[in-house]
């Protein structure tokens, strides 16, 4: 549909009449996977490459420059297993520095992708490192250059990771599954993605607010259409690739069994009737095909406040759709029950807590510092456990990552959390804390733990822990 | 339904026409003690800093008036009448953009106070005008962005806070506030409203429209002025 890309950042559209918009929707394809190289059971070896292309990226816009992953965005998926040694041969044909950062996994310090380890342009790296048991789970990779890391992902550069287990209750039962990368961008008049002028108010604005588009994407599509039997259950793994933008996801007029989080399937599923899932967080969800055939429902993005007031866009309180869930005629599929059982997630033990920290977020600043890369802000020892309340003291939503590990939510704002999950990022919604529990389990050196509002991390809103021995 | 208008005894402010300030602070006191001169203990920088609070009448637009012991004392906004609205409504209702400001908690609460803040940062808030949630904690040696760890975009108060006049307070002063904000009130728990305004958080305000005069001021005597050697 030719003009979806052309509305300025901060404007909202009237939605089109929904047959239309259905009409013109197309399937949802998923990204490609890596080729696996290795032929040894146990070994999976790839090859990625970041360099610029030229690739449609609106329906009926032009070819425009990007930089993309082996030529798609998303990226490729890498799918590996618990266990699996993992070599990727890098190349970076870009014409400045970057990284691949395995986000989520639990890898050793040099092969983690953080700014403190480019790889200069034209120049090549072989990231090595094994899958941990237990990890199993939906995750994704994308760079992480100092102050660069906006930019990269706003080019096209971002792929999805799976990680599987041996056994995965929900694949034992044939629940099919799709990935979907949700992101957002925004673009010229001439079809070229947007960036604003340094000293321009946007410039501002998106340093504030982080960056956000007014052109939602599903694995790089427009609103495609994902096609549901009555009946039928699928699993969808989906990732928020955005710099910053929060979705608050809802099915109108049936809930959504949520299984998982950024660190895979957690104990029980819950019936839920909207998600909140922020930048660089993913989610597990199962969802049913409802009668009766033929009728299609929209996944929505509902209305989310997550804005300091000087910059909250004037369209910010608009429903959007993500995409649509056709229900269609065929006969219906195969009952299947979903388990009330998905894994066991222990909780991480906390009779002895060798730190109990609390880190302040502010705007742009992190315990009231911007990130020197000579700097370390926090040491802690392998083998040991660490409680940390991540406290926000400012009028917006910050999400708090940290690298190398999944860690669990104890409590926010003093309320326990009401099941256990393994994440690796967790929002903090303005004026308020939340107080997670950490276990270095290993690997020693330097970790990035940050605001992934890419715009804020750029701009220093980071600290390096340090882990030894 | 807008709030009520607030205008503290001693300022106006209206975003058309150049800021008029009047400003209460004595030089000094009649009716009391005259602090006890500074430096010297810790206890004789904060009761400095309390007499600057309570002459600079910052308990007005922060709560408490004028008596230490009201309820609320510099815990900021408690109900809509404390509320502000900046703006060329106030000239001329309904235009736009006009932007409600509150005035903060600035008891050193955790949560919602300055509790979390240095008092470094408190002092460049008074010194520079810098919001402490958006200025790291690094001293500021100059006021040209981007130099001397002024922020390239200084995200600045939001009036009528009158930083631009309360700047021309010896470093020693602000000093004296800040340590007497940290360290001589009680944590009050009170989240006030984040305030509206434009989204370079006033740096063209202050910039363009308010003249906020240089500091060192200019020198003695102006053409509005008398005074001079042979007088």
């Amino acid at each position: 549909m030719v003009g979806w890309g052309a509305a300025p950042s901060g404007q909202g559209r009237k939605p089109a009449p929904r047959a239309q918009q259905v009409a013109a929707s197309e399937p949802l394809r998923e990204p490609p996977t890596l080729k696996n190289l290795s032929s040894v059971p146990g070994i999976v070896e790839v090859n990625l490459t970041a360099a610029p292309a030229r690739l449609q990226l609106v329906p009926g816009g032009p070819r425009v420059s990007v930089w993309a992953y082996n030529g798609s965005i998303p990226g490729p998926t890498l799918d590996v297993h618990e266990g699996d040694s993992v070599i990727v041969h890098f190349r970076n044909e870009l014409p400045e520095m970057t990284t691949v950062h395995w986000h989520g996994l639990h890898v050793p310090n040099d092969m983690d992708g953080s700014p403190l380890n480019p790889v200069p342009p034209g120049g090549s790296y072989t990231y090595t490192f094994r899958i941990s048991p237990g990890s199993a789970g939906t995750y994704w990779y994308h760079p992480h250059p100092d102050r660069r890391t906006t930019y990269q992902v706003a080019m096209g550069l971002y792929g999805g990771l799976i990680i599987r287990s041996a056994h995965d209750p929900l694949a034992e039962r044939g629940i099919p599954e799709r990935l979907l990368i949700l992101t957002d961008n925004r673009f010229n008049p001439d079809g070229s993605i947007a960036f604003p002028d340094s000293q321009s108010i946007q410039a501002e604005i998106d340093l504030e607010n982080g960056r956000e588009g007014n052109v939602l994407f599903v694995n790089g599509q427009v609103a495609p259409t994902i096609p549901i039997r009555p009946g039928e259950v699928q699993r969808w793994r989906i990732v928020n690739a955005s710099a910053a933008r929060v979705y608050r996801m809802a099915i109108p007029g049936q809930s959504m069994i949520h299984v998982g989080s950024d660190g895979g399937l957690f104990e029980h599923p819950r019936e839920v009737k909207e998600l909140l899932l922020a930048d660089a967080g993913r989610v597990e969800v199962l969802v049913r095909g409802e009668e009766p055939a033929g009728r299609t429902v929209a996944l929505e993005d509902l209305p989310y406040d997550r804005y300091m007031p000087q910059t909250r866009p004037v369209d910010w309180d608009s429903t959007r759709t993500v995409l649509w869930l056709s229900e269609t005629a065929g006969p219906p599929a195969p009952r299947v029950e979903t388990p009330s059982e998905l894994r066991p997630v222990p909780p991480t033990d906390t009779t002895h807590v060798a730190n109990r920290r609390v880190i302040v977020m502010s705007q742009g600043l992190i315990d009231q510092k911007r990130m020197d890369l000579n700097r370390v802000d926090i040491r802690a020892r392998l083998g040991t456990t660490e409680i940390w309340e991540v406290q926000n003291v400012v009028g917006m939503d910050h999400p708090f990552h940290v690298h190398g590990l999944q860690f669990q939510v104890l409590d926010r704002d003093g309320k326990p959390e009401p099941y256990r999950s393994w994440k690796d990022l967790v929002n903090v919604p303005k004026h308020s804390s939340v107080r997670i529990v950490l276990r270095f389990a290993d690997y020693p050196g330097k970790w990035m733990y940050h605001c992934h509002i890419l715009d804020h991390e750029d701009a220093g809103m980071m600290g390096i822990l340090e882990l030894t021995r | 339904m807008l709030p009520r208008l607030k205008v503290p005894a001693y300022v106006m402010l209206v975003l058309v026409i150049p800021l008029v300030l009047v400003s209460a602070a004595a030089v000094a006191h009649r009716d009391g003690p005259t602090p006890t001169p500074f430096p010297g203990s810790a206890t004789d920088t904060i009761l400095r800093g309390r007499y600057l609070v309570m002459s600079h009448a910052c308990a007005d637009c922060h709560g408490g008036f004028n008596n230490p012991a009201n309820k609320g004392w510099m815990a900021g906004e408690t109900g809509p009448e404390m509320a502000f609205l900046i703006g060329p409504c106030l000239v001329t209702p309904g235009a736009q953009p006009c932007f409600h400001t509150h005035p903060r908690n600035l008891t050193p609460d955790n949560e919602t106070g300055l509790g979390r803040f240095t008092e470094r940062q408190i002092f460049n808030a008074l010194r520079y005008g810098v919001r402490p949630e958006d200025t790291p904690d690094v001293t500021i040696t100059s006021t040209t962005p981007g130099e001397g760890n002024f922020p390239l975009h200084p995200h600045y108060l939001a009036p009528p806070m009158p930083w631009p006049s309360w700047r021309y307070m010896p470093d020693a002063d602000l000093w004296a506030i800040a340590a007497y904000l940290k360290r001589g009130l009680k944590p009050v728990h009170n989240l006030v409203t984040e305030s509206e305004g434009p989204p370079d958080f006033w740096a063209n305000t202050y910039k363009d429209q308010l003249n906020i005069g240089p500091n060192p001021p200019a020198p003695f005597p102006t053409a509005n002025e008398v005074g001079g050697g042979d007088h």
